[in-house]
This record gives structure tokens, C-alpha cells and sequence, in this order.
């Protein structure tokens, strides 16, 4: 018990210092760009088509621009660092030398991404519905304020792996994982894409916007038709899992300390 | 309290220590060596950052590698400086004993107690960015023992420092080896010897010698001394050191320096006084300061079985 209370005192720790970390000028300006984008777009799509965006047609374009761009985009800038952020400040055998410190570090940094994508995600939603002028705004945010989340704790967890076994090139390796397994092996119609988060992304997407009748059936072979519960729980196990592996891995490493610094 | 048993510690081809065979027990000690001789090494094994590749470390008599009880009761201050300058002493203080386990609370009191405790009490809430460099190692010191570790281990701490703020420090550190253990790494002599600490030198990742200040001094007051004289003619004051019995070996260097190895300082003293009063010019006479270096390549030809 004793120890469980120490790893989320540490966790805690860790994610509140790295979002303090994220609080600087630069930080702050990346994420209001990254909500304003999707804005931007649609805007600019609004204009084009003289009125107010199709709901389906704006729904579509809301969901590639932010639990799919926004939130890859923000969880690439705030996870892959995870590890070399703190090899590259020094700060690495603080951590390193504190018991549970490289849980800590791998839970707290997965938590901080989360919530700051998630804040960054769910502004990008609000400006964009806004600035797509849709019908129903308040449906559209609920459903895609859900998909922020799985999004966002899906993917931070995917990216958990590429931090801690390749520090130094995370950003590449977690391009390359996003671009291969989510991007590929999601659209793959086999077993292979029950195991991406692309996959649950999109069901959850047919099922809250009730498109499951109206979409193409070559379309509902990239779509599991389980329900709402099965989805979210996948992304849980899938989380659980990857964070796991990251958790041994990482407390297996050793950095010589020409590494460090 | 810390034990190795053959261990050798190997980055691919590189060695960074080298079967290395010793027990420390509670007390303070000094791990003694130059630069790059293994001491950042042996204290990344000793407080559970790196795994032996061959051999056993055992601190509090377990290994320390992913060993949360035995990291719970060390401490360390590591040789690179802070780099959050964002954060303030108390910021980071609370971070650091918040990543031990305790509670916002708890590590709220335990930081600003400790920062307290090493005099950064009124700069507690400054960034670190703006303090000295003798402030943030003593926050760093602050976040090695705020969370009351059984043995600190401190990485070259006195690094950099000016002589008022190593005085002060040392006297810190001392304060604190009274009461628990410690495990300083460091290559200057004298700053180990102001701990009052037992000595293990180390060279080429190999322990070559271990014992108190006194028996390493004394090793040092065997050896020859270096002593550098600078004046108008040094070939005629060399001429005066060749026949001299206590010159063990001399060289000119340059246009106006003499350099002379002896054991016996005093002899030296005399006979460049003599040359004064002969009408030789001397601007200067200092030490060579190569005592240390001598003393490890000493200890190494000792470590190899070859009479020094």
C-alpha cells in the first residue's frame, strides 16, 4: 500500500513538473497554434462552400484535423522527449537514483502529455466548431471531446515505447510507429488493426455520429462494429500494456555518462 | 554498508571500472582520482544508475540497480550543475523528495526545513537562474538530503566553487558526515582530507589504494617535490643544484625557469638563497603542484608490483 501511495506521489510529482516544464512562451504559442488550425481550416472550407459546413462533411473534416492531427502533433512534441529531455538537462540521475523514479517518470510524463494534449485538443474543438459554423455544436463536442481523450491516452501510451527504447531518435522512431502501425496496420482489414488505436478512434466515430447504416461496406471493414465499451476498453488494455513495457524497459536501461548532459 | 566484489564495469570496448575489489563500511570516505579515472562510474554503480557488467555491488547489502529500498536510503548530488533555472530551491527541493514518495505535504515541510538547514532559507523562492553557483550546489545538496537518505553520495561538489563558498560547503557536508555516511568523489587531495574522510584512490577504472588521509599523505611526503624557480639566469642556478645532494633531478625550462625534484624543500630554500646573495635575480619560487599526479603514477607502478 505503502509503496503504491509512493508511486503516485511521484507520478503526480513528475506530471506537475513537466507541465510546469511545458508552461514556458514557446510551449504556450506551439499549442495555440495547434488550435488554431483546425479553425483556420475550416473556416477557410466554410468560405469556399458559401454557408455553414454539411454536419457529416464538417464531422469528417474535425476528425482528421484534431483527435488525428492536433492530438498526433501534441503528443509527439510532449512524449518523445520523455526520456531525453532528461538525458540532454542532466536531470536523467535525479530521477534515475530516486526510488520508483523511472515509473515515475514514464507514468508523470504519459499524464502530463495527456492532459496538455487533451487541453490543446479540446481548444482546437471548440474554435473549430465555432469557426465551421455546424449545426448541433454541442453533440459535435461531446462526441469529439471523447475522441480527444482515447486519442490522446491511446497514442501517449504508443509513444511511450519509441521514448524509452530509442531516446535519442524518439521523434523518427515515433513518426515511423505512427505512420506504420497506425496509419498501416490500422487500415489493414485483419487482426493486426485491433491492436491500434486508429481502429477503436474510428468505430467510436461511426457509433456516436450514428453513420454505421449510412457508410459504404468496403468502408465497415476498417470499422468494428463491437460497442461503445468495447472500444474505450480496448484503448485501456492497450495503454495498460505499452505503458508496461515502457515501465521495464526503461528501468532496465542504463546510460553511461557520456550520455548524459 | 557498500561493498564490490570483482567488479568490472565495461561501455562496449571501454572500461570504466576495472575489477575493482573493496568494502567501505559506515563513516565518510573519499573516492580519490584524477579525471576521467572511473570515480563517475563507481558512483553510478554505487547508487543503482548502472549494473555491473561482471561482479557484485551490494550497498546496505543489496544491489542497488532497480532496487527501490536500498535508493530510498541513499542520497546523491551529482557533478553537473542544475539546469531548471525556471524553477526556484523549493520548487525543485520538493520535486526531488516528492520523487522519493512522500506527500505535497511532507515534501513541502522537508524542502523548506533542508533549504533552511543549508542557509538558502531567504533565496528559497528565487529561479535558480539567478543564483550563484555556490547557491544552487547548495540547493543541490538540499535536494540530496532533504529526504534524510543513511548515506549521501556527492559527485565532485565542490566543483567551480569559489574558496568562500568550499568553505562553506565543506563545512555543510562535514556537519552532515557526523551524524550518517558519505561518499565523496573528487580529484583534489585537500578537499577530501577537510571532510575527515577515509580515502580510496582510483585510476584507470582500477582501485589502486585505499587507507586514511594520513597514510595517502604520507605517501606524497615520500616522493619527491617539484619546486619551479624563476630568475635572470637559470643555467647558473642550475649549475648550483647539480652538485647539491638533495636535487633528485633538474631542468631548465625556457629562457628564465629552473625546475627541480627533491625530497628535501628546506636544501633547496637554502641554496637558491645562496644565489641571491651571490647576485642572482629570482622573481619567483613555487611548487610544480604535481604532487597529486605523482602520487597516482606512483600508486600505479606500486598497483603493478614495479618499485616506485
Amino acid at each position: 500500500m505503502n509503496a503504491l501511495r509512493g508511486t503516485l506521489a511521484s507520478t503526480w510529482a513528475v506530471a506537475g513538473f513537466q507541465l510546469a516544464r511545458l508552461l514556458t512562451p514557446a510551449r504556450v504559442g506551439l499549442a495555440a497554434l495547434g488550435m488554431l488550425f483546425p479553425a483556420v481550416v475550416l473556416f477557410a472550407v466554410r468560405r469556399a462552400t458559401t454557408g455553414p459546413l454539411e454536419r457529416n462533411f464538417g464531422a469528417v473534416l474535425l476528425y482528421a484535423l484534431v483527435p488525428e492531427a492536433v492530438c498526433m502533433l501534441g503528443l509527439l512534441v510532449t512524449m518523445c522527449p520523455a526520456v531525453a529531455d532528461e538525458l540532454e538537462r542532466g536531470t536523467w540521475v535525479h530521477v534515475a537514483t530516486r526510488p520508483g523514479g523511472r515509473r515515475a517518470l514514464v507514468l508523470g510524463t504519459f499524464l502530463a502529455s495527456v492532459i496538455w494534449t487533451t487541453a490543446v485538443g479540446l481548444g482546437a474543438l471548440l474554435l473549430g466548431v465555432v469557426a465551421g459554423g455546424m449545426t448541433e455544436p454541442g453533440g459535435l463536442i461531446a462526441v469529439f471531446g471523447g475522441l480527444v481523450i482515447v486519442s490522446c491516452v491511446g497514442r501517449a501510451a504508443l509513444f511511450a515505447l519509441p521514448a524509452v527504447v530509442l531516446p535519442r531518435r524518439a521523434l523518427v522512431a515515433s513518426v515511423g510507429v505512427a505512420v506504420v502501425v497506425e496509419y498501416l496496420a490500422g487500415f489493414l482489414p485483419a487482426v493486426v488493426n485491433q491492436a491500434t488505436v486508429s481502429l477503436r478512434l474510428r468505430s467510436l466515430l461511426v457509433h456516436w455520429m450514428d453513420w454505421r447504416q449510412r457508410i459504404p461496406a468496403q468502408l465497415r471493414l476498417i470499422v468494428d462494429p463491437q460497442p461503445v465499451w468495447v472500444q474505450c476498453a480496448a484503448v485501456v488494455v492497450l495503454a495498460t500494456v505499452l505503458l508496461t513495457l515502457a515501465i521495464i524497459i526503461l528501468d532496465r536501461r542504463q546510460f553511461p555518462p557520456s550520455e548524459e548532459g | 554498508m557498500l561493498t564490490f566484489t570483482r567488479v568490472t564495469k565495461l561501455y562496449g570496448t571501454v572500461i570504466g571500472v576495472n575489477d575493482v575489489t573493496v568494502a567501505l563500511g559506515p563513516g565518510a570516505h573519499g573516492l580519490l582520482g584524477p579525471n576521467g579515472a572511473g570515480k563517475t562510474t563507481f558512483i553510478g554503480l554505487v547508487t543503482g544508475q548502472l549494473r555491473p557488467s561482471v561482479g557484485r555491488v551490494e550497498v546496505f547489502g543489496k544491489p542497488p540497480f532497480g532496487n527501490d529500498r536500498v535508493l530510498r536510503r541513499l542520497g546523491f548530488c551529482p557533478a553537473s550543475d542544475i539546469t531548471e533555472r525556471r524553477a526556484s530551491p523549493l520548487q525543485w527541493v520538493r520535486y526531488l523528495v516528492r520523487l522519493s514518495g512522500f506527500t505535497a505535504a511532507d515534501a513541502a515541510e522537508r524542502a523548506a526545513r533542508t533549504l533552511e538547514q543549508v542557509g538558502l532559507g531567504e533565496a528559497a523562492r528565487r529561479p535558480l537562474g539567478t543564483l550563484s553557483k555556490g547557491m544552487r550546489q547548495r540547493a543541490k545538496l538540499a535536494g540530496a538530503i532533504a529526504h534524510e537518505p543513511d548515506l549521501l553520495v556527492l559527485d565532485e561538489p565542490f566543483d567551480g566553487l569559489d574558496p568562500v563558498a568550499r568553505h562553506d560547503l565543506v563545512g555543510l557536508v562535514r556537519t552532515w558526515a557526523q551524524s550518517r555516511s558519505l561518499l565523496v568523489a573528487s580529484h583534489l587531495l585537500h578537499e577530501v582530507e577537510a571532510l575527515n574522510a577515509g580515502l580510496a584512490v582510483i585510476l584507470g577504472g582500477r582501485l589502486v589504494a585505499s587507507g586514511s588521509a594520513e597514510e595517502i599523505r604520507g605517501l606524497i611526503d615520500d616522493m619527491p617535490k617539484e619546486i619551479r624557480v624563476r630568475c635572470d639566469d637559470p643555467r647558473r642556478l642550475a649549475r648550483r643544484f647539480v652538485g647539491a645532494a638533495s636535487c633528485s633531478s633538474l631542468r631548465v625550462e625556457g629562457e628564465c625557469e629552473v625546475v627541480v625534484s627533491t625530497r628535501s624543500p628546506e636544501s633547496i630554500a637554502d641554496l637558491v638563497a645562496a644565489a641571491v646573495a651571490d647576485g642572482l635575480v629570482v622573481d619567483a619560487v613555487m611548487p610544480a603542484d604535481r604532487s597529486l599526479e605523482g602520487l597516482f603514477a606512483r600508486l600505479v607502478r606500486l598497483h603493478r608490483g614495479i618499485a616506485p
